[in-house]
């Protein structure tokens, strides 16, 4: 199994492939789009800004790739913005487009506070009861808001908070985590190792 | 956010020459051990977050250790925030993209806050932590850098937080290392203002002075000396919270 990390040119490139390289993997990092032909799962990693993450993809043919990935039935994880981008709309430093896989809106928070921090998840959904009341750390100030009730569905994990936050979207071939399971210590590691051991739809 | 949001305890080391050093009001530094060694223990402690900041880079204001943050990020799976003499987007690029989660900035933002939305457009705002440094000055506190002496700190906050800041680490300078306990007064007016997360430091010397400040809501608290120079670790600082009934992740 190849394993490829999407570097879009920002994001905490060295956590993640060193937390995946740790657990017995040798991943690759991806900067061209012929690179992700070989790769048989995908991350895509968080610590990036919206706008600047989704221009940077459409310039360089990588947007379209991922289009083709996904459509082919490979398994996506994407972490943080690495999910957010899989929205339809975006608004971090105006507006722009994602992949538009779920029906939401990616908006700052009320009065634009910030999330930071290791937060209890509350899973319902019966494939990842394991990491029902675990800690993650999370560490954003966008948050996706779904436009139809309807596609609350993909949402198999939040955060018992004020705000609603949804924490854990899977839809088809695609998993995204909110929060940073590489930065979250035993608890992310498992939630890595079950990712790279994931059949979509089984 | 609300109740829910665990406390963080949050070890803040200073690097210099590859080593880890700890001093007291900014001096006398003494050899505090091996980086890697001490973050890989920390790590495993189940410390919610590690500081890092390079000292020799801060004083000189050139760039930080990259080559210890890789071998660093090697080892570790705890949120990393890197910093020391970062002034510039490229310095912040390389931090981010070599091993830590969020930068570190001190007195660069003081004159240059471009910089902000600089980093914040490419990274995100949560990925920027500025610090400040503290000191009493007429029965109040003014930011160290601050030659002027004329910026209010509560006020600059508000003003790196409409920039795009996504955090800030307190350090309050006459009482860091001192182990004389937290100013709690200040922290709950910076609090009763400030919209993002709040790191306090400076002070913390035993355990009691970490139930007051969770008394106080202060609910990032960095420590050093504590666990640099003691039989305390994480473990049983955790412990020690949740027996008094504070929401801690052990």
């Amino acid at each position: 199994m190849k394993i490829g990390i999407l570097n879009y040119n920002a994001c905490n490139l060295a956590s993640i492939y060193n937390s995946i390289f740790r657990l017995g993997y040798d991943p690759k990092i991806i900067e061209k789009r012929a690179e992700l032909k070989s790769i048989d799962k995908l991350i895509i990693p968080g610590v990036g800004a919206a706008k600047n993450c989704l221009d940077y993809l459409k310039k360089n043919d990588l947007f379209s790739e991922v289009e083709i990935f996904f459509k082919k039935e490979k398994p996506i994880l994407g972490i943080c913005l690495g999910l957010q981008i899989f929205s339809k709309n975006l608004f971090e430093h105006g507006k722009s487009s994602g992949f538009n896989l779920i029906d939401a809106d990616v908006v700052s928070f009320p009065n634009k506070k910030i999330n930071i921090g290791w937060r209890k998840i509350l899973i319902n959904d019966k494939n990842w009861i394991e990491f029902n009341n675990k800690s993650f750390y999370f560490c954003h100030s966008y948050l996706l808001k779904f436009n139809n009730a309807n596609d609350k569905k993909y949402c198999k994990a939040r955060i018992n908070s004020q705000e609603e936050i949804p924490s854990l979207i899977i839809k088809q071939n695609f998993i995204g985590t909110q929060f940073h399971p590489e930065k979250s210590q035993t608890v992310g590691n498992k939630f890595i190792e079950k990712f790279l051991n994931w059949e979509p739809n089984n | 956010m609300g109740t829910e949001q665990l406390i963080r305890i949050i070890p803040s080391l200073l690097l210099s020459k590859k080593k880890l050093v700890k001093g007291q009001n900014f001096s006398n530094y003494k050899n505090a051990g091996n980086p890697i060694t001490t973050i890989l223990a920390l790590d495993s402690q189940k410390a919610d977050e590690i500081f890092l900041i390079d000292l020799d880079a801060y004083k000189s204001r050139k760039n930080p250790d990259i080559e210890t943050l890789k071998k660093i990020s090697e080892i570790l799976s705890t949120p990393l925030t890197f910093g020391g003499g970062v002034e510039n987007i490229e310095a912040s690029k390389k931090i981010l993209m070599n091993g830590a989660d969020k930068v570190f900035i001190n007195t660069a933002f003081i004159s240059n806050k471009k910089l902000i939305e600089e980093i914040a457009y490419i990274f995100g705002s949560q990925a920027i932590v500025a610090g400040l440094n503290l000191i009493n000055y007429k029965n109040s506190f003014i930011i160290s850098e601050d030659n002027s002496k004329r910026i209010d700190p509560i006020n600059y906050i508000k003003e790196l937080e409409d920039r795009g800041v996504g955090e800030i680490k307190i350090t309050y300078v006459d009482i860091e290392g001192s182990r004389k306990g937290m100013e709690i007064e200040y922290s709950k007016k910076i609090l009763a203002k400030a919209r993002v997360p709040i790191i306090f430091e400076g002070g913390i010397g035993k355990l009691d002075h970490l139930k007051e400040c969770c008394e106080n809501k202060i609910n990032n608290i960095a420590i050093g000396s504590l666990i640099t120079f003691s039989d305390y670790n994480i473990i049983k600082i955790k412990q020690y919270l949740n027996n008094e009934n504070f929401e801690v992740r052990i």
